[in-house]
């Protein structure tokens, strides 16, 4: 029997877990984007937009609950991957310059199944996606019953959120799909799969783990 | 890939551009209101509280409902209710202060919105243009007056916002606003701001002596209200903010904003330079495999 050439990142459902989100969210960004940027708030006139905004975020909310309850330990495991930081991190934001430029990939140390600049994505989507649900939350179903000061600084807060989000969505997709390095980093996100070779010299940790057989 | 990947570095660059090329109508950019042009000067010591601006600006601008209401429960300013009045019990009898946009010189309203749907028009006053309303409701939670008001679907969001319009197609057309038209005791007064500052400031010289409360609101505050008031009494009697001002939100809001367009142009320009620098470093760099035959060459050369 022949070894396959290639490696699982993802499973199926993480897949697809991942592209209704971004669906969910990329219409979250356009439709709140044009309420937030200057000059272009005429394309929310008539309000159909902000009704398609509360469409997405059902879509926005409910999958990754969804996603939780089917795969409550996965999601675990992402949440705690995604709040450990440690000294490797810091090896990383040194080594990152030189690696994201200039290819420099000998003094890139070894990095696990997500490296730190991930984990950093992974973290804002976390920590936003808090703050864009409460802040929220609080003006499409508390509007009445919140003072107007309140009112005010959760649309700060739903602001700061999409700053965070958007300029990290804006690193991600670019890391992701256009950076000449990356070069498996979208089909990863597709069939879920990356080669050998890729999965050993961009996430060596995890390929080592992974080929000893420890997950 | 290399093509697909290029097709996406051009359309990211265009999606850009275009977001750039639209003119920053906003913040930074805004024509400031002016202190000038129209006003209206409501003296609550004229008032009688007949109700009859109430019913005139309902009658005028096509409002439902017109019964005379009950001073105990006064009718809440709503999308239906451009014009009510704030009663004051005085002893045995009311005293109103007539309650309406106040047409702010800096109206944070105007400052919120995000589509463009309230501005100022240059005859003073704060106006809107309906058909461009989102329904956010922004301005409704941020007028320090409470006055723009929006009923709507509470799940969907499908809401537009409604408030006075100072009658602009009246004032426009030389006339008066419906509600100065229809006072009969000469409580609402129409006319030039700096002459009604004048009126006002006499106005009050003359309640001074035997009432030392008595003030005129609304010639400084937020930059001057092109709705100004002679009151015999602290502000807050008449339900109106001793000193108003527009929320701190909203200049950190605009800040925000700027910083988002900054931000975004540095990231995108970051893309750009780390693609060129990048793809350089990686075409120059030799791969494992080259470097093998490469080696193999030059053993078989030996």
């Amino acid at each position: 029997m022949t070894e396959p050439r290639v490696v699982e990142r993802f499973k199926k459902r993480t897949v697809w877990f991942h592209w209704i989100h971004t669906a969910a969210f990329l219409v979250l960004v356009v439709t709140g984007a044009i309420l937030f940027f200057p000059g272009i708030g005429g394309a929310a006139a008539g309000g159909l937009t902000r009704f398609i905004h509360r469409i997405a975020v059902v879509f926005f909310v409910g999958v990754p609950i969804v996603y939780f309850i089917i795969n409550p330990k996965m999601s675990f495991h992402f949440i705690k991957e995604t709040l450990t930081w440690g000294k490797g991190d810091m090896d990383w934001a040194q080594a990152a310059p030189l690696y994201y430029f200039g290819g420099d990939e000998e003094n890139m140390p070894p990095q696990g199944h997500v490296n730190t600049g991930q984990k950093m994505w992974q973290f804002v989507v976390l920590a936003t996606g808090v703050l864009f649900v409460i802040s929220g939350f609080f003006m499409w179903f508390l509007k009445d019953a919140l003072s107007p000061g309140v009112f005010q600084w959760c649309v700060i807060l739903h602001d700061i959120a999409f700053l965070l989000a958007f300029l990290m969505l804006l690193v991600h997709i670019y890391l992701g799909v256009i950076h000449p390095r990356m070069t498996e980093s979208l089909r990863s996100m597709w069939d879920g799969k990356v080669s050998k070779k890729y999965a050993r010299s961009h996430y060596g940790k995890w390929y080592d783990e992974v080929a000893e057989g420890k997950k | 890939m290399e093509l697909s990947r290029k097709d996406f570095l051009k359309a990211s660059a265009g999606a850009v551009g275009l977001l750039l090329l639209q003119p920053p109508t906003l913040a930074l950019a805004k024509e400031s209101q002016t202190q000038e042009g129209v006003a209206m000067l409501v003296d609550v010591t004229k008032c009688v509280s007949c109700w009859w601006c109430y019913a005139a600006c309902k009658n005028y601008n096509n409002l439902p409902e017109t019964i005379k209401p009950d001073p105990e429960q006064p009718p809440p300013l709503s999308p239906d209710v451009w014009t009510t009045l704030h009663p004051v019990k005085k002893g045995d009898g009311w005293v109103s202060r007539k309650q309406a946009c106040n047409h702010c010189t800096d109206a944070a309203c105007v400052e919120v919105c995000p589509t463009g749907a309230l501005s100022y028009n240059e005859m003073g006053f704060v106006q809107y243009d309906k058909d461009k309303c989102s329904g956010c409701g922004y301005c409704v939670e941020f007028c320090p007056f409470g006055v723009p008001q929006l009923e709507g679907n509470k799940i969907t969001g499908v809401a537009v916002m409604d408030k006075c319009t100072f009658c602009q197609d009246r004032v426009a057309n030389g006339e008066q606003p419906a509600c100065a038209a229809a006072c009969p005791t000469g409580a609402i007064k129409f006319g030039k701001r700096t002459e009604l500052v004048q009126e006002g400031r006499e106005r009050v010289d003359a309640l001074r002596p035997s009432n030392a409360s008595a003030m005129l609101y609304g010639d400084k505050e937020l930059g001057g209200l092109h709705v100004m008031y002679v009151l015999d009494d602290a502000p807050e009697v008449y339900g109106l903010p001793a000193d108003p001002e527009v929320p701190a939100p909203v200049m950190v809001r605009d800040v925000l904003k700027w910083v988002g367009v900054g931000a975004a142009v540095a990231v995108v320009a970051g893309f750009g330079l780390n693609y060129i620098v990048a793809r350089e470093a990686k075409m120059t760099a030799e791969l494992p495999g080259e470097e093998y035959i490469r080696k193999r060459k030059d053993e078989k050369g030996k």
